[in-house]
């Protein structure tokens, strides 16, 4: 099911929410796993038996660790067995066309591809146990004695298919006693509400935008790179609108999910995106990944060796397509650059330059990111430096950038710490000034979401970008 | 790192605003929910035209291959309460954002909606089988009429800088991709000019010398330029058809291909038969900003008709159906909506007879050939089965046969596969 769909927002969400807070504390984990599975089948009616099944071998592979793991050879048998198999599975439904593809072309053999449809959120949920997994074989956590509380956690909802992705320490506590307070039923609620309007009247609306400019073949060399900002911000405002309604839902019954996303688009550096994009991704990758590889404490090669390894995986996990490879690819360069060429020097640029930089540098790579066909790419690139007949300059940036103004400027307003820093002003201000400020916001809400539902109503169905990965 | 996020904490007590805010949109909500299962249930949206999504069936295999999940969807969206009026709702705020282009559809200068055009994919089949057809004709001549849309012929009106003023459109991209493998849409010869004149002008050479061609489009322009001062339009504000006088324009471009004199509007009684028509480019918004059109029929005095539609077996006396004019769906008053044969017989013509194999544009058009034949068969080819081209060789008096279609929904009719 997706969040900004009527199905959900209208009968799912209510009956939950009823019954969830209806219900004595014992009965709540078992209304959240049934509607979680609910929610999961919704989508994935067959797949659901696979994630139960990956999520078995974890809690399995936890249990056995816990018993039997007496000796550090046994304890690698029982980890290395969990992670072939999850990792496995994911191999095989994500990436076993894209690897047929591969094969193929290298041998000239024509071996049909499995066809194989992927299962939402494979990606997402096969880190979280994986990372559930090396916790216990490092001891870093208990193993979970029921199989049922563990499937809880692996399939709860709100985070289930398109994170953040949350790891069994964050959520351990929180799973055995939690309350929801008054505080966290309202700002929850609204982190949700804001989560949704986010997607539903900027991601989408920026979506159609990037879609219109997408097929035009046209366009100036201007409107070329307006379409890719156009795709970054539908991006950003897709994706961490995704984690807010995430937060916001799992606040609203106890839970305490880390923040995903910090003003990406204001880093100063590629080094700094990377700490405020996708923040559950890079930690997972930089603690099961490049930590134990050796991080940056073994010399220059091994160091540039580690990155390379990171970066590629980070690709790699975003799509079986060569083009999430360059990307990931693509990033581990800039970051290589700006830890041993340039990075020293960006810090004495001016402020705005550095920003301009981390801006287009991600701007680019996420027309990277966008073309899964190289053939659509091989004709949109050229637009951007002007070529193939592409004017530099033309009348349709008008058009499109005007269309869709307010939207845009709302936008880019939005991808700043601008609120954080309005808000500071108005609490630091005099009640009265306060309470209008707060009450304006409110009527801002409803009427957003008024907006939003008519919105839905128009067009039924809008999955989130990220489903995909 | 994440300083900004920390900061929340300190924002975390809510007071009554919010917890206010926050139970009012709950209670919005809430209201929908309950709305949606108190609510009637429609089967049919007059509205939007289109029979309503059914009470989805609950089976195992339904479940299984996510058929039941698709159809609870489409049943929920189209059952929603006050579906139209928030359809209204979020046109109105685009509008008000600026946006001069909705849903595809252009909010033109002088306040009317044309629908962008965007080349399709099936328009190589579409040629192919108007050729087969032709070929399959013993006697009769072929006519074939292809009709630009407003965005063709009201490009003055169009909003500034739009795609559709551009010499390279828009082509049939990812998102109104539907198994096209390149993704290119169609493409004239590679050449780069997506725009309806140069499409037209390609149906026509792929189907010249086999094929009479009527320049619909030539006529429509002259119209327009001659009537640019007139409030007479050539195409409905809020609909996708052309009008009564955008198909008198089109009658004139057919009379001049089979060397006919045209009769003259002056010669018609012609009649505003409504002022609150909503079409189906209206239906896309459903903003009530946008206003309403107006219907003219044209009635010749001298005409003695008697209209048989096959399928019903009804017979009447007039080309048009007043009862219409009190649904949404007014445009169907010409010629009594969708039937796979019509043959109206005008006794005060001697003799003649025409095949029209047409779509809804032709509705408006064929009241004007009825001066020139005694009989005129109307075949809509989604809905006849028996072969058009055998009846019109079983039929030898018919001499003219002409093929009528509008650009923007051309693809659309799957049967034109089934004329030969």
């Amino acid at each position: 099911m997706v969040f900004s769909s009527l199905p959900f927002l209208f009968f799912f969400l209510p009956a939950f929410l009823i019954l969830y807070h209806l219900v004595p504390f014992r009965a709540k984990n078992p209304v959240l796993l049934v509607f979680s599975l609910l929610f999961y089948a919704w989508g994935e009616p067959v797949y659901v038996f696979l994630m139960m099944f990956s999520a078995f071998v974890d809690y399995l592979d936890g249990v056995l660790l816990e018993r039997f793991g007496n000796t550090i050879l046994k304890r690698r048998i029982f980890l290395c067995s969990a992670l072939f198999i999850n990792l496995s599975l994911l191999a095989f439904f994500k990436y076993a066309d894209f690897a047929v593809g591969i094969f193929n072309g290298l041998t000239g053999l024509h071996i049909g591809a499995p066809g194989i449809a992927l299962p939402i959120g494979i990606s997402f949920y096969t880190f979280q146990t994986v990372s559930y997994s090396v916790d216990v074989y490092k001891k870093r956590i208990p193993a979970e004695r029921h199989y049922l509380k563990y499937l809880t956690y692996v399939s709860m909802f709100p985070q289930l298919i398109a994170g953040p992705i949350v790891r069994f320490s964050t959520v351990q506590e929180d799973l055995n006693s939690r309350r929801t307070s008054g505080n966290d039923l309202v700002n929850g609620s609204r982190r949700f509400l804001t989560g949704l309007m986010r997607k539903v009247l900027i991601a989408n609306q920026i979506g159609a935008l990037w879609d219109s400019i997408r097929a035009d073949a046209g366009i100036s060399m201007v409107t070329a790179w307006l379409g890719l900002l156009c795709f970054t911000l539908q991006l950003y405002f897709d994706f961490s609108a995704y984690s807010d309604m995430a937060i916001g839902l799992g606040r609203i019954m106890g839970f305490h999910f880390p923040e995903n996303f910090n003003y990406p688009l204001s880093a100063a550096s590629i080094t700094d995106f990377w700490h405020r994009w996708h923040i559950s991704l890079s930690t997972w990758f930089r603690d099961y990944v490049y930590i134990p590889l050796g991080g940056n404490r073994e010399g220059k090669a091994k160091h540039l060796r580690n990155m390379f390894i990171v970066w590629f995986l980070t690709g790699l996990w975003h799509g079986a397509s060569f083009n999430f490879i360059i990307w990931g690819l693509y990033h581990g360069v800039l970051l290589a650059l700006e830890k041993y060429v340039w990075g020293r020097g960006l810090k004495r640029l001016p402020a705005f330059l550095q920003h301009l930089y981390t801006l287009a540098a991600v701007v680019f790579g996420f027309g990277i990111f966008t073309f899964d066909d190289m053939g659509e790419m091989g004709r949109y690139f050229p637009a951007l430096i002007g070529l193939a007949g592409h004017p530099l300059i033309g009348t349709d940036v008008l058009w499109y950038a005007g269309n869709y103004l307010p939207v845009l400027a709302v936008a880019v307003i939005l991808s700043f710490p601008v609120y954080p820093r309005v808000r500071e002003k108005v609490y630091g201000s005099g009640r009265a000034f306060r309470n209008s400020v707060l009450l304006f916001e409110g009527a801002l809400m409803l009427f957003g979401l008024i907006l939003t539902v008519a919105s839905l109503v128009r067009d039924t169905y809008n999955p989130f970008l990220y489903f995909r990965f | 790192m994440t300083e900004d996020i920390n900061k929340n904490r300190e924002y975390d007590d809510v007071c009554f605003i919010q917890r206010l805010t926050v139970f009012l949109a709950c209670g919005m909500m809430l209201f929908f929910s309950f709305a949606f299962f108190a609510g009637e249930k429609k089967t049919f949206s007059e509205n939007e035209n289109r029979v309503l999504a059914g009470t989805p069936e609950f089976d195992l295999p339904s479940v299984r291959n996510g058929q039941f999940m698709k159809q609870t969807e489409a049943y929920i969206s189209d059952h929603f309460p006050f579906r139209d009026g928030f359809l209204g709702i979020i046109t109105e705020g685009e509008r008000l954002s600026g946006r001069k282009e909705i849903e595809g559809v252009y909010l033109a200068k002088d306040g009317s909606l044309i629908e962008s055009y965007v080349a399709q994919e099936n328009t190589g089949k579409v040629i192919t089988q108007f050729f087969r057809f032709s070929e399959n004709l013993e006697n009769a001549k072929c006519y074939l009429m292809i009709v630009p849309t407003a965005v063709t012929i009201c490009r003055d009106r169009l909003p500034d800088y739009c795609p559709d003023l551009k010499a390279r459109g828009r082509h049939a991209g990812p998102a109104a991709d539907h198994g096209d493998p390149d993704g290119q849409g169609f493409d004239p010869e590679g050449q780069e000019s997506y725009g309806q004149e140069s499409v037209i002008n390609e149906i026509y050479e792929g189907v010249s010398g086999r094929i009479v061609t009527v320049d619909a489009l030539g006529a429509l322009k002259e119209y327009a330029g001659a009537d640019a001062d007139t409030e007479d339009r050539l195409y409905y504000r809020l609909d996708h058809h052309w009008t009564t006088r955008g198909a008198y324009a089109g009658y004139t471009a057919f009379c001049r291909a089979a060397g006919m004199a045209p009769s003259e509007l002056t010669d018609y009684e012609v009649k505003t038969v409504s002022d609150d028509f909503r079409g189906t480019v209206y239906s896309k918004l459903n903003d009530p900003h946008f206003g309403y059109d107006r219907i003219v029929s044209c009635e010749h005095p001298d005409w003695k008709l008697k209209v048989e539609y096959a399928d019903s077996g009804e017979v009447t006396d007039t080309m048009y159906a007043p009862e219409y004019l009190e649904k949404k769906d007014q445009y169907s008053y010409f010629l009594n909506n969708i039937h796979p044969l019509v043959t109206i017989t005008n006794e005060a013509v001697p003799d003649g007879a025409a095949a029209v194999v047409k779509d809804s544009y032709a509705n408006s058009l064929i009241p004007f050939l009825a001066v020139h034949y005694h009989t005129i068969y109307v075949f809509d080819t989604r809905y006849y089965k028996g072969g058009v081209s055998s009846f019109i060789n079983e039929h030898p008096e018919i001499g003219e046969v002409l093929i009528l279609y509008n650009l923007g929904t051309m693809d659309n009719d799957t049967g034109i596969g089934g004329i030969y």
